[in-house]
């Protein structure tokens, strides 16, 4: 028998009394493994969700919000304030329009429903602060929304200098027949959506008239979105010059060389531009969601560190009192030829002994309850940041890539993937011996303390 | 040889400096049993705890075989005790949760004895003091008095020491027991050629003994 086994054997001596330091000790290190796993996670998460806000910034027209209105289109003078902004490496520009029976023979693909109806209704009441008789009385000139004649919608025109903007997940527009069209070109082409194309027998080759022009269809896209693919996409000059718009979009997506400089940037636009766009980049809006998590990873800490303190303060408290009851028993040891070292060491190991014992079972139990515990921690706190920062800014076309991107993200911050990695299980053990040699240090120093005489005497 | 000269012990305490040991002087030859002797409080047990390199003198020398024990270091008192000391205590004072052969284990580990040649030894000291094969894997609550002091005298024989301290070892035991240990301890010393200092009440022990020094206040009178 040695200094370990004495120890080994010393700490199962009163089963009962090492029962009960083993259960703290196993809810202080499960603890421990559980904060450590959501810190972990979150941090992975946080990373994650900064990764995929990428490098784009959006820049809109100020106040504008889809063709509810609101703002004047960017002019070209800002256009070229953007471009020679540092950082900026390339822009997609993009002017929207859409066009009413009188600018076009083609028909809309869209149902508007009684919702569309109303809101076209009101944006046209709006727009124009005309009033409509009523079909069934007209001696009043009070307009009623709920029998007048509900509005043709419109048919979405975007024009971009880049087509694969237009694609609902960022990635290059499917173009089911045809070929594309040259976006940073005049020429008097088009690619229609696959749902408006079906609606007016449009085929690649064939023609339609829009703003007074003669359009011919270069391909037929496809994204999987009804909305989408009831549009038209031409190159952005066409656009402007059919709509009398030179030199004007509607919203710019800017790419800016490094994710490090994004920050920097929409500040530096925001200074340039001033209060005549709205300026957005989805790793400022990813920023502000992820504050939440933030949170969490803080609070996990605080846990970790809480949890370490307590495991500590139970191991410290319980060798001491081990070591005072002990006193009568250290001293004969010494008495007999027992160096400090041996002494300390046979305590130290009895120390261990229990933090290990309780370490097994607690890094078991955290295994099981950290992944609910993760997943609640996040879900609670990751929902309010959720509904605070999604909104909807700007027209289609690039615009709204950003934006469902950015929706895509803030949805998936829920989905937090709780993993126990050799990093954290490491650390948990690391933390482990913390406590255990926190715990045992300062009865070290009693023992080291203790003269045999002393204690010998009082028999 | 122990020898010990101008030996002096002074307690500090709220009430002042106490002296329990005023310049002791006594000298035991190698092999001999000296008894200790005098009234409760006469500074007996401090004198064996000096002897035994427990504690320090304010003054004098403790000589042990030309070695002046008092002017060790820490370590160097350690070393001394377990390899040229054997405690013998009137409690037993023996480790609880050990058994009786992982008593004297202890101190064969502390001596510096190779592992696996403890338990053979400890065995045949434990053999020889008289606790049998059965005993020998009891732990001390299982045991008599007279069974624990077998144990602790084996304990203290462990190392082959130069010098035996017992401090009343049959004190706590019933006057045939008591004599038995004696007898022990008396034969021991013969057969190992160990010095043994007993402190003890007993006078008839006492009597017995190669040697006795009475102490009184603090000096030895006789």
């Amino acid at each position: 028998m040695n200094v370990v086994s004495r120890g080994i054997k010393n700490a199962l001596r009163s089963p009962l009394r090492s029962g009960a330091i083993v259960l703290m000790l196993t809810i202080s290190i499960g603890l421990i493994l559980s904060m450590l796993v959501a810190r972990s996670s979150v941090d992975t998460k946080i990373s994650s969700v900064k990764a995929s806000s990428g490098t784009q910034i959006t820049i809109s027209p100020a106040g504008v919000h889809g063709f509810s209105g609101g703002g004047d289109p960017l002019t070209s003078d800002q256009i070229t304030k953007i471009t020679d902004t540092t950082h900026i490496a390339s822009i997609i520009s993009t002017l929207s329009d859409q066009m009413t029976t009188s600018d076009t023979g083609l028909t809309s693909s869209l149902e508007l429903g009684s919702f569309g109806a109303r809101q076209q209704r009101s944006s046209s009441d709006s727009a124009s602060s005309e009033t409509t008789p009523t079909a069934t009385d007209t001696s009043t000139t009070e307009p009623t929304t709920t029998d007048r004649v509900a509005p043709t919608p419109g048919i979405t025109v975007t024009g971009t200098n880049d087509v694969n903007s237009v694609s609902t997940d960022g990635s290059d527009l499917n173009l089911t027949s045809g070929k594309t069209i040259d976006a940073t070109g005049s020429d008097l082409v088009a690619l229609v959506g696959s749902e408006l194309a079906t609606k007016n027998n449009l085929t690649v080759g064939s023609t339609f008239t829009a703003y007074g022009s003669t359009i011919e269809v270069s391909g037929i896209y496809n994204t999987d979105n009804k909305f989408q693919d009831s549009g038209i996409i031409m190159p952005l000059a066409t656009v402007q010059k059919l709509t009398d718009q030179s030199g004007a979009v509607t919203s710019v997506v800017a790419s800016v060389d490094s994710s490090d400089n994004v920050s920097k940037t929409v500040t530096s636009l925001k200074t340039t531009l001033g209060d005549t766009a709205d300026i957005t980049s989805q790793a400022e809006q990813a920023e502000s969601s992820v504050a939440s998590l933030k949170s969490i990873s803080g609070l996990a800490l605080a846990g970790v560190i809480g949890a370490t303190i307590a495991g500590a303060t139970i191991i410290l408290l319980a060798m001491t009192m081990i070591v005072r009851e002990r006193r009568h028993e250290i001293g004969v040891i010494k008495a007999i030829g027992g160096s400090n070292v041996k002494v300390i060491g046979q305590f130290v190991t009895e120390a261990l002994t229990l933090t290990i014992i309780g370490s097994i079972i607690g890094l078991a139990f955290g295994v099981i309850v950290s992944g609910p515990m993760t997943t609640s921690l996040v879900s609670s706190s990751a929902s309010s940041s959720q509904t605070s920062t999604s909104n909807n800014r700007g027209p289609g076309g690039a615009a709204s890539m950003i934006n469902k991107g950015f929706n895509q993200i803030s949805s998936n911050l829920t989905q937090v993937t709780s993993s126990i990695t050799p990093a954290v299980f490491a650390s948990a053990i690391g933390i482990t011996l913390l406590i255990a040699i926190i715990g045992s240090s300062i009865p070290a120093w009693f023992i080291a303390r203790i003269r045999p005489a002393e204690v010998l005497r009082t028999e | 040889m122990l020898e010990v000269k101008n030996l002096v012990k002074k307690f500090t305490s709220a009430s002042g400096d106490v002296i329990a040991l005023n310049d002791v002087n006594m000298k035991v030859e190698t092999g001999e049993f000296a008894s200790i002797i005098g009234k409760s409080g006469s500074g007996k047990s401090t004198l064996l705890s000096m002897l035994g390199a427990l504690d320090i003198p304010t003054s004098g020398n403790i000589e042990v075989d030309g070695v002046d024990i008092a002017k060790l270091s820490i370590n160097q008192q350690t070393s001394y005790r377990a390899k040229k000391i054997g405690f013998v205590f009137q409690y037993y004072n023996l480790i609880p949760n050990l058994t009786a052969l992982e008593n004297v284990m202890l101190a064969l580990e502390f001596g510096g004895m190779p592992s696996k040649q403890r338990k053979a030894r400890a065995e045949q000291l434990l053999n020889d003091v008289g606790i049998e094969e059965s005993q020998q894997l009891r732990r001390p609550a299982r045991l008599s008095g007279g069974q624990q002091q077998r144990v602790s005298i084996a304990r203290a024989l462990a190392n082959k020491p130069a010098i035996v301290l017992a401090d009343e070892p049959t004190g706590n035991l019933d006057s045939e027991t008591g004599k038995k240990i004696f007898d022990l301890l008396h034969k021991l010393s013969r057969s190992e050629n160990t010095t043994i200092i007993a402190v003890t009440h007993d006078m008839d022990i006492a009597g017995r003994t190669d040697r006795t020094f009475t102490l009184k206040d603090g000096k030895i009178t006789v």
